[in-house]
């Protein structure tokens, strides 16, 4: 069984739709927002690939938001707009159906440092602000996202940094599989700050990015309900560290035997990596290149999810593609690989913008 | 579909290292309480925590660099090798792409965190080592065990805070049924830490030296930490290679309480429970034993206590919180509930719920194994594990039939 995308939500540097994103992954430029001001620490570059002009308060309301850390927020947006582009209703009948699934890194890191720097900096070890104790768990933003909208279903957070993403699409295709959960909004949210500037710019990963992307995840007979913009058909992973691009072709050739796709009738590559080589002798050596990262940094469990935005933005634009299949492709450094088997529609209307 | 059955045990724990060790503190009723070692606890109130002074990895671990990983992914490492030992698994593998890992923390690599912590306070955020920024990323949990025993099937590290073991289980048990693998290394790990011991303390939630689950006089968790693996494969891999089996796994449930990050909820509990018996073909009739998540906070034990009477009636069966033994090792926790559990089926004896003094009037339908371990045959047995963030998942074992 495969899950089928009718809904998305997405917040980049690039904009709030799947068509902004692709236009900066396309023109593969750096993304750049004026940072200084943000924050009292200093920080690595007076610009990055960061939201600009995120307003938690104007998008969520005052109440219950005050001590949102911002990968929360921006994940509880996100979540909020792709149920209401798949146009699902949440109600006492479908909410023990419905949940969600999100792929981090370390969760909000500023969060869990600032809290753990006050056992250090107050005068008693002890004195932090217990109301902010909540935000140091990997699974604050996926357990918010649950009380905003009422969503009582499999509810999960995966770790797995540039991998993040996929693994919850996994997870998630699972969940489905096995007959958990009827929808899951699926994705990766990464927060920018302090935190993750410095930690990409001294492991030489920089620069840190920011997004928050989630897409609305169903059983193919419960999608009647909303237009299809794409089905998952497979996502294989694996570990690979002595030789990780050979361990990201056999994940290829395995999520593809899964998705009973021929290798030659893959026409896109979407995932962080800009190296032309990913998956080359795997895939045809003309196959659409999407690398997200030269124009949104490094967005860690994110990237997968802003690669689904940037394909999805290609389906509805093109009809060329329309029904074609296209990969998703994740690396660590550690050695974890993964790849997702994807297809998009371009669904009347989507002319239109 | 697949039967999963548990063919290893991997706990690195307070109150022993490997299967024999832990037998006999859970047999034995020992304590893993004892002042802090980890941090400097001076000037907290409360200084006592359920740690692993004894854990040694560079005694347990074949392959890893241990400098190149931070605690929690020793931990993990170091219970999984535990584990394949303990199962007899041959490795590498025949198919390496067919056996995996999947570990659930709370706090990932919290001392490494720490670590950065005080080199930022020290010397602003440029002072962070790049070695501890490569070591936090609490996916490296997974990859630990994967590094260490040569496993090239998926590796995922899930992080659904306390509960995190159970899920992982769960998810191990769907790829196994499913049969998108053959053998499975899950359980969980996390590392005693400051700020999680001030966290707890200023929400009322840490007790002092003792965690009294079901007492009347309960007060709350210590903070424990650990590593928890089992070894799980399909019946047939397990039979065709000969493999001691300790029990089945029969399946389990997951849900969201959508309600409150930190408060439990009743209702979403006993629909849990229902959830997983559910998947697992049981009814609380069948179930002999439940392992509990029983923290020893007034509000965990009261709130579980209510949702097991609502689903189990008249007929409770005999219930016991291991935390007593060994604090709240967080993402860990519900690893060595399913550790205790299976031995429990096993062995046929009810691990004990320590430092229980007084019955609570409140939960009179609540025999908590008090103080000393029971001889039973267990032939179904229930693994609560809840968390923050509402994330609740329930596993059920099963004697092999």
């Amino acid at each position: 069984m495969t899950g089928v995308v009718t809904g998305c939500g997405v917040l980049s540097a690039a904009g709030d739709s799947v068509t902004d994103l692709l236009a900066a992954v396309r023109a593969g430029s750096l993304v750049g927002t004026d940072v200084r001001g943000r924050f009292e620490e200093p920080l690595p570059a007076a610009e990055a690939p960061a939201i600009a002009d995120f307003d938690v308060r104007r998008l969520l309301g005052r109440k219950g938001t005050s001590f949102l850390d911002r990968a929360t927020a921006l994940a509880m947006v996100a979540c909020g707009r792709a149920l209401a582009d798949g146009e699902l209703t949440v109600d006492d009948d479908n909410r023990r159906r419905v949940g969600v699934v999100l792929g981090t890194t370390t969760g909000s890191l500023k969060s869990t440092m600032d809290f753990s720097r006050d056992t250090l900096v107050q005068e008693k070890p002890y004195l932090v602000n217990p109301v902010l104790f909540p935000n140091t768990v990997m699974n604050c933003a996926s357990g918010q996202a649950a009380i905003r909208y009422g969503l009582r279903g499999v509810n999960a957070t995966l770790a797995g940094g540039p991998l993040g993403f996929l693994y919850a699409l996994r997870y998630a295709l699972n969940a489905i599989r096995r007959g958990y959960a009827d929808a899951l909004l699926v994705g990766g949210v990464e927060e920018y700050t302090p935190n993750t500037a410095w930690a990409a710019d001294l492991t030489g990963d920089g620069p840190a990015g920011e997004a928050a992307a989630v897409y609305l995840l169903r059983r193919p007979d419960a999608a009647a309900a909303g237009t299809p913009r794409a089905e998952v058909l497979a996502v294989a992973t694996g570990f690979h560290p002595d030789d990780p691009a050979e361990g990201l072709a056999g994940c290829a050739r395995r999520a593809l035997a899964t998705a009973h796709v021929r290798a030659g009738d893959v026409w896109a590559v979407a995932g962080g990596d800009p190296d032309p080589d990913t998956l080359r002798g795997v895939v045809p050596a003309a196959v659409e290149r999407l690398p997200v990262r030269p124009a949104l940094g490094d967005c860690q469990a994110a990237t997968g999810a802003l690669a689904l935005g940037a394909l999805l933005g290609r389906y509805a634009e093109d009809p060329a593609p329309h029904g074609r299949p296209a990969l998703i492709t994740g690396r660590s450094r550690d050695g974890g690989v993964a790849v997702a088997v994807v297809r998009g529609w371009r669904r009347a209307g989507d002319h239109h913008g | 579909m697949n039967r999963v059955v548990v063919t290893g045990l991997g706990p690195v724990s307070g109150i022993g290292i490997g299967v024999d060790e832990f037998t006999a503190g859970l047999r034995s009723g020992r304590s893993a309480a004892a002042p802090i070692r980890s941090f400097d606890a001076t000037g907290f109130p409360h200084r006592y925590a359920g740690e692993v002074p004894a854990f040694r990895p560079e005694a347990v671990l074949r392959r890893l660099r241990i400098a190149d990983w931070g605690r929690s992914a020793l931990f993990a490492a170091a219970a999984a090798r535990l584990a394949v030992t303990d199962a007899g698994l041959p490795l590498p593998a025949a198919d390496p792409g067919r056996t995996g890992a999947v570990i659930g923390t709370t706090s990932g690599e919290s001392t490494v965190v720490e670590q950065l912590v005080a080199e930022l306070v020290d010397g602003g955020y440029p002072a962070m080592s790049a070695e501890a920024l490569r070591q936090a990323p609490a996916e490296r949990l997974a990859y630990a065990v994967s590094a260490e025993l040569g496993l090239a099937g998926e590796s995922v590290t899930l992080a659904t805070a306390c509960s995190a073991s159970n899920y992982a289980i769960g998810y191990a048990y769907d790829l196994l049924c499913s049969g998108e693998a053959d053998v499975m290394v899950a359980g969980g790990a996390d590392s005693v830490c400051r700020w999680a011991h001030a966290g707890f303390f200023r929400l009322g939630a840490l007790t002092e030296r003792q965690c009294r689950p079901f007492d009347r006089d309960r007060s709350g968790i210590l903070t424990g930490e650990g590593g928890a693996a089992l070894v799980l494969e399909t019946l047939d891999h397990a039979r065709a290679r000969g493999a001691r089996i300790y029990a089945e796994v029969l399946g389990y449930g997951v849900n969201c309480d959508a309600h409150h990050m930190v408060a439990p909820n009743e209702d979403s509990v006993a629909a849990c429970m229902r959830l997983a018996q559910e998947n697992a073909g049981v009814k609380p009739a069948d179930v002999d034993y439940i392992s509990t998540h029983g923290t020893g906070t007034p509000a965990n034990d009261l709130c579980e206590a209510r949702a097991i009477r609502a689903v189990f009636g008249d007929h409770v069966p005999p219930v016991s919180s291991i935390k007593s033994m060994l604090g709240h090792t967080m993402g860990a926790a519900s690893g060595f509930g399913a550790i205790a559990t299976t031995l429990a089926i096993r062995h046929g004896f009810l691990p004990p719920t320590i430092n229980w003094a007084n019955p609570d009037p409140e939960l009179s339908w609540i025999d908590p194994v008090p103080n000393t371990a029971r001889p039973a045959t267990v032939r179904v047995a229930q693994n609560n594990g809840f968390a923050f963030g509402g994330n609740n998942a329930i596993t059920i074992f099963g004697a092999i039939r």
